[in-house]
């Protein structure tokens, strides 16, 4: 990795690809700012002969930046580093609710 | 209650707390209600001393900050404060909620002392987000209200 | 650290005082409870430019009649760290100033006392509740409980056919304990 690290504790991504569900963050949060909705579904392609196994599906990751206090301990604990620091600024809202900040993309109308 | 006490005894609030003209020009005034840590960066984006209430031309706006922890003890204070800036202005201030614990209750809000977020006993404006907002947010929330910049 | 009887407590901050410690440097308090059933008041004085060291005295009083002299005729200064104790643990200070320093005339309560719960964060839905591949917290299995919340076994959410908890058994629940009830 070349050059400076990003500027720290100014607003936080969720890389959805490498969340896996864990509760980790929102348990460790001393804010109680992470929510977190997630369900379970069946692997497919398995073998044959094993049984039926399931892994866990995000459905909402969301910060309500109103409460944070960019701390980071939810990017350090993440054990899959699916939270990172990134250097743009939160912005400001004209209300406490659009300061809830979804990080899931809705899955698409098409299934 | 005390708010009414506080009106009562004190109705010159507005009078009594100092104001920053923010561009120089007569064109915003900001009052920072200093509560807490996020009234250092207010003084890090601030960029004139703040002095006595000017005498305000009709295009002027004001903007009052509440920048810090609201205990339940200071909120009718902090409420006082609005008010009397708003007698001494002649109009309503902007008022923006700067950093969570004013937001919220920020990381205090599950204390048995703190208000979860100034919005309990005024209306917000705008709410800056951060643990403290750096100054440029600061910045940037009064060039949007000021209109200095497309929102 | 000397322990100091109450009846002692002006006695000793009065010789103190006499013998050059006349540098009134903090008094708090400590609630024991899960230890000892009582609340430590602590008073630390200091020499300065003579003595290095400050000294400390320790009071234990019963959590439920705690009363201590007030020492603000002896040191000034110590007037407003004894209404912060007498309002956030429930200390009286017998002849001192009794007005609230830092709460609300009407907050009930004393919340540094460890068997206060922040109601706070007992009544809030706690966002970890929730197993991985859950969007409901489900009843029934035993669910995680946040720092500061009891376990509800023994405070909130608990059994009402049980006995009540003791403050005992609430403090070290909601500092994260597991508290086994005896004899039910």
């Amino acid at each position: 990795m070349t050059g400076p690290a990003p500027p720290s504790h100014r607003w936080i991504r969720l890389i959805e690809p490498a969340c896996t569900s864990c509760m980790i963050c929102a348990r460790e949060c001393p804010s109680w700012c992470i929510s977190i909705d997630s369900h379970t579904e069946p692997i497919s392609d398995l073998p044959p002969t094993a049984r039926e196994r399931t892994r866990n599906v995000l459905d909402r990751f969301a910060i309500d930046w109103s409460l944070c206090m960019y701390c980071g301990i939810c990017v350090e604990e993440c054990p899959y580093d699916a939270l990172e620091w990134v250097g743009d600024l939160t912005q400001p809202e004209s209300s406490r609710e659009l300061l809830v900040q979804e990080m899931v993309q809705p899955p698409s109308d098409a299934k | 209650m005390l708010y009414a006490a506080l009106v009562r005894d004190r109705p010159h609030y507005g009078g009594s707390v100092r104001w920053v003209d923010w561009y120089g020009d007569g064109s915003l005034y900001v009052v920072d209600v200093a509560l807490a840590c996020c009234a250092l960066e207010f003084d890090a984006a601030s960029p004139a001393a703040a002095v006595p209430p000017p005498t305000l031309d009709d295009q002027a706006q004001v903007a009052v900050i509440i920048s810090g922890t609201v205990t339940d003890r200071l909120a009718p204070a902090v409420a006082a404060i609005v008010d009397g800036c708003e007698q001494q202005a002649g109009r309503r201030p902007a008022v923006i909620s700067f950093g969570a614990c004013a937001s919220s209750g920020g990381p205090y809000w599950d204390s048995y002392a703190v208000t979860k977020g100034i919005d309990q006993l005024l209306s917000v404006d705008a709410y800056v987000p951060g643990c403290p907002p750096p100054p440029e947010a600061l910045s940037a929330v009064l060039d949007q209200i000021a209109g200095r910049v497309a929102s | 650290m000397t322990e100091v009887l109450p009846e002692d407590w002006l006695a000793e901050v009065e010789s103190l005082k006499a013998d050059g410690f006349d540098y009134f440097d903090w008094l708090g308090c400590v609630d024991e409870i899960g230890r000892r059933d009582c609340l430590r008041v602590v008073l630390v004085v200091r020499n300065v430019g003579h003595e290095a060291e400050p000294r400390t005295l320790s009071c234990s009083l019963p959590r439920d009649d705690p009363r201590i002299d007030t020492v603000s005729d002896v040191f000034a200064g110590a007037a407003w760290h004894e209404r912060e104790v007498a309002e956030l643990f429930g200390v009286e200070f017998v002849g001192g100033d009794h007005r609230r320093l830092l709460l609300n005339p009407e907050f009930e309560g004393t919340p540094l006392r460890k068997d206060q719960v922040l109601a706070a964060r007992a009544g809030m839905n706690w966002p970890g509740a929730k197993e991985p591949g859950e969007t409901e917290a489900s009843p029934g299995h035993r669910r995680l409980v946040p720092p500061g919340v009891p376990d509800p076994v023994v405070w909130g959410d608990r059994d009402a056919s049980q006995p009540l908890a003791d403050p005992a058994e609430v403090a070290e629940s909601a500092v994260g304990g597991r508290v086994r009830r005896r004899g039910t």
